[in-house]
């Protein structure tokens, strides 16, 4: 049992970490409120709550939210395209040199993300010196990059979910005569969907979340949200990006509760972080 | 049977490989040849943008100050994260799943968001420098933009989630009844953490270290926009060379001393790991 001192510490400990790990998330929602007047115009606490930034956000951010979103989607969808048969044969077969097949579809992980972006960059330089094609600020080359960095956390979560299936599943499927597609996609699909969804959940969020790799990869007019907003800070802002970074952390809160509510977030703690990395 | 799975694993793979090999080539390659500035690049393979980091003090000193940046966010990222970790995997209630919920949220919202609000409590007018100014603490408005401590707190603002989540899978390889059963045998419960839980957990903050170090070593956004341009990280001077000073290869290089410092971390964690299993298994 625990002794009410510990309680006590741990209580204020956490709570020292929550308010740390929460307070910049808190601030930039509460100071998206502020009412007053447009020279003080970035206050926390508040003044005058309103909601008048969130009717001045410019066309410029909803493009880049919009880009953003489509890539991010594209990406994850592409990323499970990889990722599942990657992890399916993997986790199934049996040979020498596993371990640095593993190693390659981790690689990504592995490798900062400003150093893929630069290798993208000259990447598609090389591509468009032999070939004339332009890759770097292009939708297919700003998803390629994306699918790179996402993949390994679908990898990730998909090898940890059939690491614990139950094969006789399969094998029971098998002696009640389906044939080994039917199996793969009434049994072991079904049972590994968990894995896909916070799998790609993950993805989403990283692909939605990178500033590293598509800073290289956006031209003007074609900029995502996140690197949108990075310029934003190391330039002038107006306080409209706190309207629409509010928007960004409710659209996160979102996605969790569906995932509360599709899959459990004990799926995501199990499966996620520890063993995508 | 076993080939069937492998035919699943030849296109991702191939696919992978062409993705990873075919980038990192190109920019390593690149990066052996002179930099000639405007994107422009010599002919002949030479190490010349090596010797010219390894010989400038002005790189040398950018090096130092990311491995030390990292080095402490690492740091106080687990001492941050362990308690939290902790209480998740021993807390029974629903309120378990709410503490988690905010981990979670915290590690979807992009990293540039967090280093706003970063931005706006440490504002010269902000609520934190009003407050401790009301208390006679500092007696001038303190700033973070442009210091390594900035950077430290933004690089914890980037790794926390990510590091509960880890520590999370190491505290709950250790069962609570290891806990109760040190208990029954007299011991109390700071002995119980001295003796039992710490003992336990190392080696996973050794690893979990580790990889949260890497995380910081790479990490751009936040070292970008609370260095402020004033200290510079290793990825932060990459950026800032190609987008800058067009120096492609330069920039090239750069990030090659990193990635390899990078890997080797990696490495190191990996012997760690290895070498922390096979301790404990003489153990048991």
């Amino acid at each position: 049992m625990q002794t009410w001192v510990e309680k006590v510490i741990l209580f204020v400990w956490c709570g020292f970490s929550y308010v740390f790990l929460l307070s910049p998330m808190v601030v930039v929602m509460g100071a998206s409120l502020h009412g007053g007047e447009f020279s003080a115009a970035i206050k926390f606490p508040p003044v005058d709550p309103s909601f008048q930034w969130y009717t001045k956000i410019p066309m410029q951010q909803f493009e880049a939210l919009g880009l953003s979103l489509i890539v991010a989607a594209v990406a994850t969808f592409l990323a499970a395209l990889i990722a599942v048969p990657a992890a399916l044969g993997l986790v199934r077969s049996n040979f020498r040199g596993k371990f640095i097949v593993t190693t390659i579809f981790r690689a990504p992980l592995q490798i900062p993300a400003i150093v893929s972006g630069i290798a993208f960059l000259q990447f598609y330089y090389l591509i468009y010196d032999n070939s004339s094609l332009m890759l770097a600020g292009t939708i297919p080359g700003m998803l390629i990059g994306h699918v790179f960095i996402a993949t390994p956390f679908m990898f990730g979560t998909i090898v940890a979910v059939l690491q614990r299936f139950d094969h006789r599943l399969e094998e029971a499927a098998h002696s009640l005569g389906a044939g080994k597609w039917r199996t793969l996609y009434r049994v072991t699909i079904p049972t590994i969907m968990p894995g896909i969804y916070s799998g790609g959940l993950y993805a989403f969020m990283v692909s939605f979340a990178d500033v590293p790799m598509s800073i290289f990869l956006t031209a003007p007019g074609f900029v995502t949200y996140p690197v949108e907003l990075f310029y934003a800070l190391e330039n002038d802002f107006d306080p409209s990006i706190l309207a629409s970074s509010s928007l960004v952390i409710v659209f996160c809160l979102v996605m969790l509760l569906g995932v509360q509510k599709m899959v459990g977030l004990e799926t995501l703690l199990r499966s996620g972080g520890g063993s995508a990395r | 049977m076993e080939n069937r799975w492998i035919a699943y694993l030849i296109p991702p793979l191939i696919v992978t490989l062409l993705l990873v090999a075919g980038s990192q080539f190109v920019f390593i390659q690149n990066s052996f040849y002179q930099d000639l500035g405007l994107g422009r690049t010599g002919t002949d393979l030479t190490l010349v943008n090596y010797l010219n980091f390894f010989t400038d003090s002005f790189y040398l000193k950018t090096f130092w100050i990311t491995i030390k940046v990292s080095a402490l966010a690492s740091l106080f990222t687990l001492f941050l994260g362990f308690p939290i970790a902790y209480v998740i995997a021993r807390m029974k209630s629903r309120l378990a799943m709410l503490l988690l919920a905010g981990i979670v949220v915290s590690t979807f919202v992009t990293i540039v968001i967090k280093v706003f609000g970063l931005i706006i409590i440490f504002s010269a007018d902000g609520v934190l420098n009003t407050t401790l100014m009301d208390l006679g603490l500092i007696d001038r408005a303190y700033s973070i933009i442009g210091t390594q401590e900035g950077i430290v707190v933004g690089l914890m603002h980037f790794t926390i989630g990510f590091s509960v989540l880890l520590l999370y899978s190491v505290v709950v390889t250790v069962p609570p009844s290891l806990e109760y059963a040190a208990q029954i045998h007299g011991a109390s419960r700071w002995r119980v953490y001295q003796r039992v839980i710490i003992p336990l957990c190392t080696p996973g903050f050794v690893v979990g270290g580790l990889m949260i170090f890497n995380m910081c070593m790479g990490a751009f956004t936040s070292a970008a926009l609370l260095g402020g341009g004033r200290v510079l990280t290793l990825p932060v001077l990459v950026q800032r060379t190609v987008m800058m000073e067009v120096k492609y290869s330069t920039a090239a290089s750069i990030a090659f001393v990193l990635l390899v410092s990078v890997i080797l971390i990696n490495l190191i964690s990996l012997i760690a790991i290895r070498r922390l299993r096979s301790a404990r298994l003489v153990i048991a």
